[in-house]
C-alpha cells in the first residue's frame, strides 16, 4: 500500500510529511530536519581551535549515530583530509589508501553510535579506526621489507609535513616541535617507525638493529614523554 | 639514562622480548603504548585485551588511561593531511548500508560527482551497487566479504522483517539484514496457521492501521499496515520490540515505501511488552525516535 504514489499531491513540506491526515502531524515531529550546514564549515577544520573542532564532531557524531547524512558529509569534510593523509604515509599506494578511507568512513557511518566521549576525543577516536584500518592493511598486503624500503624512501616527506606544514594552529605546532624535541632521536625514530611505517615492536627492532626489550621501552618512554609535554590529560 | 626500564609506576626489570612474558610478568600496564600505537601483532593485541577483560579493575582502568592518553597524543603529534580524490565521498555513499543517499537537505559532497540520490532513493528497487565503483582487481572479492561482515556486526544487526523492502534493502545488504526470511518455510505462513493466533490493530499516526496476527507458540507476529502513508522522503518505518524487563528497544528492521505493502514477521515476542513503530532517517536508527507513530501491546 503505497499512498505515495499517488501523492505527488501530498505536499512534501517543510516537514517532510506525506500523509494529508490531520494527524500527520504526528509524524511532522519525530521527523529532524537537518539544516545545511555550510560549505564554509568544512575551513573550519584548519583554524578551530581544538576543543571547539572535538565538540562540533562530538555533535555530528551524535546525529551520524542517528543516521543523518547531513552530518556525516559535514564529518568527512572536517576530517577527510587527516584520515586520507594517514592512509597514504602508512600505505603510500594511493589506491590502498583510498580503499581504507572508504572503510574508515563506512565504520564511521555504522559504528558512530558507539562513539563515547567520555572515552576520548571523537579525532582520537577516528584516527585510532584509521590506523588500525591501514596498520591491518599494510600488514596483509606488503611484507615489513617492502614496507620498511617504501617508509624510507617516504622519511624525509613525513619528517617534513609532519609537523610544520599542516598543523592547523601555529601554537599547537610549535608545542608538538618543541615536544618532540624532548625525545631522544632514537626514541622519535622508533615512536615514528611504528605509527607511519605500521611496523610492530619487533619489526622496528630488526629495522634498527635494536634488542626487542630496548625499543619497547623507547616507544613507551617517548609516548609517555610527549604526552606530559603536550599537557595530555 | 632514557631507556630504563622502570616505568612510570616504579616496576622494576625489563621488557621481556614477547608480550606473553610481559603479561606474565606483570608488565601489562607498560604495554598501553604500544598497543595504542598497534605496533603488537595481531595475536598480541587479543591476548592483551584478554588479559585485560580479566584483569583486576584498577589495572584495567590504569592500562586504558594510558591507552587513551597514548592516542590523543599521537593524534596531536603526527597531522598529515592530505586532500583525498574529489569523487572518494559519493563512492562511500553509494556503499552506505540500506541508505536513501543524499536527500533534499543533504549538502553537498565535497565534490558531487555522479549523483547517488537517483539510484538510490528509498523504495526504489536496486539491482546492485555500481560495480564500477571501485577499480576492481582480485581484492574486490575481499573487499565485498569485509563489508558484509561489517553490516552484520551485532548492534546494527538485528531480526530483519520478512518480506520487506526486499528488492531496495537486499540488494544494499540493509542495515540489520540478519535473517531474511525465504519464501520455503515461510515463517510468515507458520504464524498465520498458528492455532492460537490473535489479531490486533491500532491507529498510525499520519494514517492507516497496524494489523498484529500474533501468536505465542510461534513467539512471533505477523505485522501487516493497511492504508499506511509512504515515510517521508528521506526516511524509513522501524520497527521496535520494546523489552518487558525495561531494556532498550531491540529493532526489527525498516519499512520503506515498497515494504509497506507487504506483511511482516516480527520474531521473539515472548520477552517483548509492545511493538513500536517509528519514523527514521534512511537507514534507520539504533535507538527509536519519539514519539512512535504506532504502538500495540503484545501481552499474552
Amino acid at each position: 500500500m503505497t499512498l505515495l504514489e499517488s501523492g505527488s499531491r501530498t505536499s512534501r513540506s517543510s516537514h517532510g510529511a506525506t500523509a494529508e491526515d490531520s494527524r500527520s502531524g504526528d509524524l511532522c515531529l519525530v521527523v529532524m530536519e537537518t539544516p545545511n550546514a555550510p560549505h564554509s564549515e568544512a575551513q573550519a577544520a584548519v583554524t578551530d581551535p581544538p576543543a571547539d573542532l572535538s565538540q562540533r564532531l562530538s555533535v555530528l557524531l551524535d546525529r551520524i549515530g542517528r543516521g543523518d547524512q547531513a552530518a556525516f558529509a559535514e564529518f568527512y569534510q572536517l576530517t577527510s583530509r587527516r584520515v586520507f593523509g594517514m592512509a597514504r604515509r602508512v600505505l603510500i599506494d594511493p589506491e590502498l589508501s583510498e580503499d581504507t578511507t572508504q572503510e574508515v568512513f563506512l565504520q564511521v557511518w555504522q559504528n558512530a553510535s558507539k562513539f563515547d566521549p567520555k572515552a576520548g576525543s571523537p579525532l582520537s577516536w577516528l584516527m585510532t579506526i584509521s590506523h588500525r584500518r591501514a596498520v591491518d592493511r599494510v600488514r596483509s598486503s606488503q611484507s615489513s621489507t617492502d614496507r620498511e624500503a617504501k617508509y624510507g624512501a617516504s622519511t624525509q616527506n613525513i619528517d617534513h609535513d609532519s609537523v610544520a606544514d599542516q598543523v592547523g594552529s601555529r601554537l599547537e605546532a610549535e608545542a608538538v616541535v618543541r615536544c618532540l624535541e624532548t625525545l631522544t632521536e632514537t626514541q622519535q625514530e622508533s615512536v615514528r617507525l611504528a605509527y607511519y611505517g605500521g611496523l610492530t615492536y619487533r619489526e622496528v627492532a630488526e629495522r634498527l638493529n635494536a634488542a626487542v626489550p630496548t625499543i619497547k621501552s623507547r616507544i613507551r618512554d617517548g609516548l609517555i614523554r610527549l604526552k606530559t609535554c603536550l599537557g595530555v590529560s | 639514562m632514557t631507556e630504563t626500564n622502570s616505568g612510570r609506576n616504579g616496576r622494576s626489570g625489563s621488557f621481556g622480548d614477547t608480550v606473553a612474558m610481559d603479561l606474565a610478568s606483570g608488565r601489562a600496564v607498560d604495554l598501553a603504548e604500544l598497543y595504542a600505537l598497534d605496533a603488537v601483532t595481531e595475536e598480541e593485541r587479543r591476548a592483551i585485551e584478554q588479559y585485560m577483560s580479566a584483569a583486576p579493575a584498577a589495572e584495567r582502568t590504569e592500562f586504558f588511561d594510558r591507552v587513551r592518553q597514548a592516542r590523543e597524543t599521537l593524534v596531536r603529534t603526527f597531522r598529515v593531511e592530505e586532500q583525498p580524490p574529489a569523487d572518494l565521498f559519493d563512492r562511500i555513499v553509494a556503499q552506505l548500508p540500506a541508505q536513501g543517499g543524499p536527500d533534499a537537505n543533504t549538502p553537498a559532497p565535497p565534490a558531487p560527482g555522479q549523483s547517488a540520490a537517483g539510484q538510490f532513493a528509498p523504495g526504489q528497487p536496486v539491482a546492485s551497487q555500481p560495480a564500477s565503483v571501485q577499480p576492481g582487481g582480485g581484492d574486490e572479492l575481499a573487499r565485498a566479504r569485509q563489508r558484509r561482515e561489517e553490516r552484520r556486526r551485532p548492534g546494527s544487526t538485528r531480526r530483519w522483517l520478512a518480506g520487506v523492502a526486499a528488492a531496495a534493502a537486499i540488494a544494499l545488504g540493509g542495515v540489520g539484514v540478519g535473517s531474511y526470511l525465504a519464501d520455503q518455510n515461510d515463517p510468515l505462513n507458520q504464524v498465520v496457521r498458528a492455532g492460537d493466533l490473535r489479531e490486533a490493530s491500532v491507529d498510525v499516526a499520519g494514517g492507516g492501521t497496524a494489523t498484529l496476527l500474533i501468536s505465542s507458540s510461534e513467539d512471533a507476529a505477523v505485522v501487516k499496515m493497511n492504508g499506511v502513508p509512504a515515510p517521508p522522503a528521506g526516511k524509513v518505518y522501524q520497527m521496535w520490540l520494546i523489552p518487558k524487563d525495561g531494556s532498550a528497544p531491540v529493532s526489527q528492521g525498516l519499512m520503506d515505501e515498497e515494504a509497506l505493502s507487504k506483511p511482516a514477521v516480527v520474531e521473539g515476542i515472548s520477552s517483548a511488552a509492545a511493538l513500536g513503530i517509528t519514523v527514521e532517517p534512511a537507514g534507520g536508527s539504533q535507538s527509536p525516535t519519539l514519539p512512535t507513530v504506532a504502538a500495540a501491546p503484545l501481552g499474552a
